[in-house]
């Protein structure tokens, strides 16, 4: 609603796909209104790209309400950018100031190699899933909804957990690049729940190896994974995981 | 599923090692302090009191102990420096060019960054303490030589300093334990972190007034009678 | 459109609550073990439909290749529903029922669907709420630990089961555990960041498909026993939507090239709840849930032209529109009603101060009755992405809303067995057209997802591969390579116009005249207006595109392109179905046909038939079918929310 368009200065990671690095570009992208979604600033530059026959800027995106985890990427130095609690489709250009020189670079770890440009491949994330993510049990078995009464408390703790969108921020933001927040939050809903109990130890210890073989770094209690979480989802669901790490160690 | 790595070297693992460990050293020097606190009550007590943990089971226990103090340091400086160096440099092989803070509910401080290196200046200034009050006393008796080592100003800074890095590291370090070996709730956690702050002021202003009073006070000449 | 043909939908015999357990009794099946392993089925989509129904094949044993377009299966988008899944396990003793949700359903689709796959849809609820809980979705508890029920629009009890606003993500989160597991066992290849461009029929069944790798470009040939299209809905031809960016209706108009018929493709629904349109830069519309007509009031100044700010307009001067028109539903009419209701205020020149396309939606009475905190505490996140995105404390000022396109109730025609018109293709969820008629209630899409994908899908192919003796033929034959020849001409063609119009601009046309001609109300000037406009379109679209870049990369300005390429043809294919449709129901209103006081017409003794349009070339006219839907368990009546 904003009358006057801010200008806005931008220094995007830039990368071929197949290369080993990239660089940075600067762009600068006139007539921002304050309303505008960080991608819809992308969305502009890229048109204007193309019209000047250059490729466009790559960056992985979907949903653009905050849900899908899609997109990711960095901005000025923050993963999903500068308001907590929110993914980078739902940062509005409002963040900003007329005249602000952004950068943007993709979720740098070992693990989430970069594709192209911002793009990155997040595929571990499904192996981990695949090693224990899960309840054993086939279609046609379930007993009734109702069969196992879980209390209130439990159900919003597990939710809490489960409002993972794998967007893979906290791996992005943690100085060891550690993925520890993404394993522990289902982990952690599985551990809240009955559904989840004859599996537990199994699911913890398979799921922590594969997340070591994919090469993440280890948790150093930063805290920084909660911090740009746009879930919210909670450090304390790491301790949890190695709590059940522990049981599961100790019960073979 | 098979069995990937070891379980205690695993990513988890390596921080419970970390915690435990870090407890148990945290346990260390609350009992070294109290002892060290001795001093202010004056010299003969220093000295009787150091006497009588070479007395205990006939000396065998101080031997033990020391055994197995050296593994718990041991443990915690190689899991910690796989966590916060030689792993993290693996994960993350090409850097970010700006990167700040996230700020907001984030525990990253100065503390939590510069843990390897507190922990590393600990660690030699630990070897040093050893060799100098321990394995080559510069006098015939402990408060001797503690008084003899603080007379010049400058290891006295040096001392102080370092208790200033131990602070630090617990800052940190005493709630990231808990949350290592699991103990923390989001319930727990804003309590943990607060009692840390205050464990890890007790610890570096009780450690680091001890230079400080000794380099003032310190007499370096103080023999036993009955002739130690 | 000579040569009508009737179209069978193959319903079973047997009274309507037993029709689906006496098939399941006489389908032929496949013995587990080789059998099974030597079946390969190839499932598109892995959002609730594709991804379950991928998952339980998995299950059962057979070899699933599963692709989605997505980087991980996780994000399909279902991902993005809110609100939350009908079943009529009557948990709550009200008097629900199956045959109340099902006579619910049959209803709300103003008449318009099949009785027999309804009923089913109904029947399969219950066990998709159980299966749901059993795989640890972590559905809303009462204190007591059983499952919490929420009201929904437009039916009288309390059946929808729900996790927070994010129930469509925690149900496809179920979904992917179930598919990971399937992965880890080897039964289901996933095939992610990978798009079906075409799909092979040999012998007059299908029996492979052609996609691209869009990472690297590479196009590749897939064959196998049967393929199952899971792909969704066709919201984005409006190009503004409350569908992801990604989301599109090029698998199944390929496939409808083929052969496959197109039933009812205007049936569209606009969600009435969603932030008005900002500015023409703008990429998608965001939808707020639903649930903030329980409590909040909607309204629009009574003097048209009034620029004032809402707080400056006195009581008097309102006109709470809905609660005067439909007393008896008042703010909680359903989709199609609300949404048509915002549009005739704001054609009378009565909206928002904002823009003329906004009316209000004010939480003042609310907050007095319940207390900021209360109002904070249900819909406490939807204000605070509203203020960040519009800039107003909705706590302050009220909030603004308009209607948009959502969901679509059209999709590729489909019998009983979900069978398309191509044997051995399969069509489940959003992407088929069978089961909610002209208007979809809300919190039913998830439902028919996961009934199609866990329930429906597994046993129809099943029997399908039982019966059907299909040889094995690899990804050699000449249809294959064809087929493969023709997508990278295409895709070549679309790099080789080099024009001066992006994808970006000529699909913001397409979206305006299908809004403006093909929307919340249609006439059959305007419809004959958007097939001469869309036509002219694709001519424009075909000279004069640019796009950058190379089809042997990511490329997502390709990918956008070719995907347009197929709404340019498919916009014009609603637009007849529109024209031919001379009735008004559902999310189908046409202008000539409405009652004195403006409501919508149908036209029970012409129009009680899907509409299957079949393709007959570019630039040709397509041919249209009848399925005649015929309602021997329901008295056909004019819906009234009075």
């Amino acid at each position: 609603m904003s009358d006057k368009g801010m200008t806005i200065h931008l220094k995007i990671w830039r990368q071929a796909r197949g290369a080993a690095s990239g660089k940075f570009v600067d762009y600068t992208v006139k007539n921002v209104l304050a309303e505008m979604s960080f991608l819809e600033m992308l969305d502009i530059l890229n048109e204007e790209l193309v019209q000047k026959g250059e490729e466009a800027v790559e960056f992985d995106n979907d949903c653009r309400e905050g849900i899908c985890g899609t997109c990711g990427m960095v901005i000025s130095g923050v993963a999903h950018g500068p308001y907590a609690a929110s993914t980078t489709c739902e940062i509005r250009m409002r963040q900003f100031k007329d005249g602000d020189t952004l950068t943007v670079e993709p979720f740098r770890a070992k693990p989430f190699p970069i594709i192209k440009d911002l793009v990155v491949d997040r595929s571990a994330f499904d192996r981990i899933q695949q090693e224990g993510g899960f309840v054993t049990m086939n279609v046609g078995s379930a007993p009734d909804g109702n069969a196992f009464p879980i209390s209130k408390e439990h159900a919003d703790k597990a939710m809490d957990a489960a409002a993972c969108i794998g967007c893979g921020a906290c791996v992005a933001a943690c100085p060891n690049a550690s993925a520890a927040l993404f394993v522990s939050a289902k982990i952690s809903q599985l551990s809240w729940l009955p559904q989840g109990e004859p599996e537990r130890g199994r699911r913890s210890l398979a799921m922590v190896a594969q997340m070591d073989d994919e090469g993440f770094g280890d948790c150093s209690n930063h805290g920084e994974c909660e911090a740009v979480c746009p879930k919210e989802i909670s450090i304390e669901n790491i301790a949890r995981m190695r709590r059940e790490f522990v049981k599961g160690a100790l019960k073979g | 599923m098979a069995e990937k790595g070891s379980v205690a070297w695993s990513s988890v693992g390596k921080k419970v090692i970390t915690g435990l460990t870090g407890l148990a050293l945290m346990g260390f020097i609350i009992a070294h302090l109290i002892g060290n606190l001795t001093l202010f009550i004056g010299p003969h007590e220093f000295v009787a009191y150091g006497e009588f943990l070479e007395s205990i089971l006939f000396g065998k226990f101080v031997i033990a102990f020391e055994v197995v103090m050296f593994f718990i340091f041991l443990f915690h400086i190689v899991a910690a420096v796989t966590v916060a160096w030689t792993d993290k440099r693996k994960a993350r092989t090409e850097g970010y060019r700006y990167a700040k803070n996230a700020g907001g509910k984030s525990r990253k401080t100065l503390s939590s960054r510069s843990m390897i290196v507190t922990g590393i200046l600990i660690a030699i200034f630990v070897v040093g303490h050893i060799y100098l009050f321990k394995i080559s006393p510069s006098k015939e008796n402990l408060y001797a030589t503690v008084a003899d080592a603080f007379t010049g100003l400058s290891f006295t800074i040096f001392t102080v300093v370092v208790m200033i890095m131990l602070g630090l590291h617990l800052r940190h370090g005493f709630w990231s334990a808990f949350q290592s070996l699991g103990w923390a709730n989001d319930k727990y956690l804003p309590v943990l972190t607060r009692v840390a702050l205050v464990f890890a002021l007790l610890m570096a202003v009780g450690f680091l007034v001890i230079p400080v009073f000794m380099h003032f006070t310190g007499d370096p000449s103080f023999t036993m009678p009955g002739g130690h | 459109m000579a040569d009508t043909k009737i179209l069978d939908p193959k319903i079973p015999a047997g009274p309507l609550a037993e029709k689906w357990d006496l098939h399941e009794k006489e389908n032929p099946l496949v013995a587990p073990g080789k059998n099974r392993r030597e079946k390969t089925v190839i499932v598109v989509g892995t959002g609730l439909a594709g991804g379950g129904a991928a998952a339980t094949l998995g299950e059962l044993g057979y070899k699933v290749l599963n692709f989605c377009i997505q980087d991980t299966p996780r994000r399909a988008h279902s991902v993005a529903a809110q609100g939350g899944i009908n079943a009529s396990k009557n948990y709550q003793n009200d008097g629900d029922s199956v045959y109340r949700l099902f006579y619910d359903t049959i209803k709300g689709g103003d008449y318009r669907s099949r009785e027999a796959n309804t009923y089913r849809l109904a029947q399969l609820s219950m066990g998709i709420i159980d299966q749901s809980v059993a795989m640890g979705v972590p559905f809303a508890r009462e204190y007591g630990g059983t499952l919490a029920n929420r009201s929904f629009g437009g039916v009288q009890v309390s059946r929808t089961f729900y996790a927070r606003g994010q129930t469509g993500q925690q149900l496809l989160l179920g979904v992917y555990s179930a598919l990971s597991r399937q992965v880890a066992a080897g039964t289901v290849e996933m095939f992610p960041r990978h798009e079906m461009l075409d799909l092979v029929v040999v012998d007059g069944r299908a029996r492979g498909i052609i996609a691209r790798e869009l990472l690297t470009g590479e196009i590749k040939r897939y064959s196998a026993d049967a393929v199952v299209l899971a792909t969704g809905g066709y919201s984005s031809v409006f190009y503004l939507s409350t569908n992801a960016v990604n989301s599109n209706a090029t698998a199944v108009w390929r496939a409808h090239r083929r052969g496959a018929y197109f039933a009812n493709p205007c049936y569209t629904q606009i969600h009435p709840t969603c932030i008005p349109q900002l500015g023409d830069y703008q990429s998608k519309l965001t939808l707020m849930s639903e649930s903030l007509r329980n409590d909040g009031r909607v309204w629009v100044p009574k003097k048209a032209g009034d620029t004032r700010r809402p707080n400056d307009i006195p009581e008097s001067e309102r006109d709470y529109y809905l609660e005067r028109r439909y007393p008896a539903f008042g703010n909680l009419v359903p989709r199609d009603i609300a949404a048509r209701a915002a549009k005739v205020e704001c054609d009378a020149g009565k909206s928002a101060y904002f823009s003329d396309r906004a009316v209000y939606l004010d939480f003042a009475e609310a907050i007095g009755r319940l207390g900021k905190d209360v109002v904070a505490d249900r819909y406490g996140n939807l204000f605070d992405m509203y203020k960040e995105i519009i800039g107003d404390d909705p706590y302050q000022t009220p909030m603004m809303i308009y209607p948009a396109p959502h969901y679509t109730m059209g999709g590729l025609w489909v019998d009983y067995n979900l069978q398309s018109t191509i044997e051995g293709l399969f069509v489940a969820g959003e992407a088929n057209f069978s089961d909610h008629g002209a208007n979809r209630l809300g919190a039913s899409a998830l439902m028919q997802g996961l009934a199609d994908g866990y329930f429906i899908v597994p046993r129809v192919v099943a029997s399908y591969l039982a019966g059907a003796k299909l040889k094995p033929i690899g990804a050699d034959g000449d249809a294959f390579k064809a087929a493969e020849d023709d997508t990278r001409k295409y895709l070549q063609r679309l790099l080789s116009i080099k024009g001066s119009r992006t994808v970006r601009d000529i699909h913001w046309e397409l979206g305006r005249t299908m809004w403006d001609k093909v929307g919340m109300s249609r006439n059959a000037e305007g419809l004959k207006d958007a097939i001469s406009t869309i036509g002219k379109l694709r001519g424009e679209f075909w000279n004069k595109l640019k796009i950058t870049g190379s089809d042997q990369d990511l490329n997502k300005q390709l990918e956008q392109a070719n995907r347009l390429s197929d709404y340019l043809e498919l916009g014009e294919l609603m637009a007849r179905d529109a024209l031919s449709r001379e009735e008004s129901c559902g999310g189908h209103f046409r202008d000539e046909f409405k009652t004195e006081d403006g409501e919508a017409r149908r036209d029970d003794a012409h129009f009680a038939y899907v509409a299957a349009w079949e393709y007959t070339g570019a630039d040709r006219e397509p041919a249209m079918h009848k399925e005649d839907l015929v309602f021997d368990n329901v008295e056909m009546k004019t819906r009234s929310y009075k």
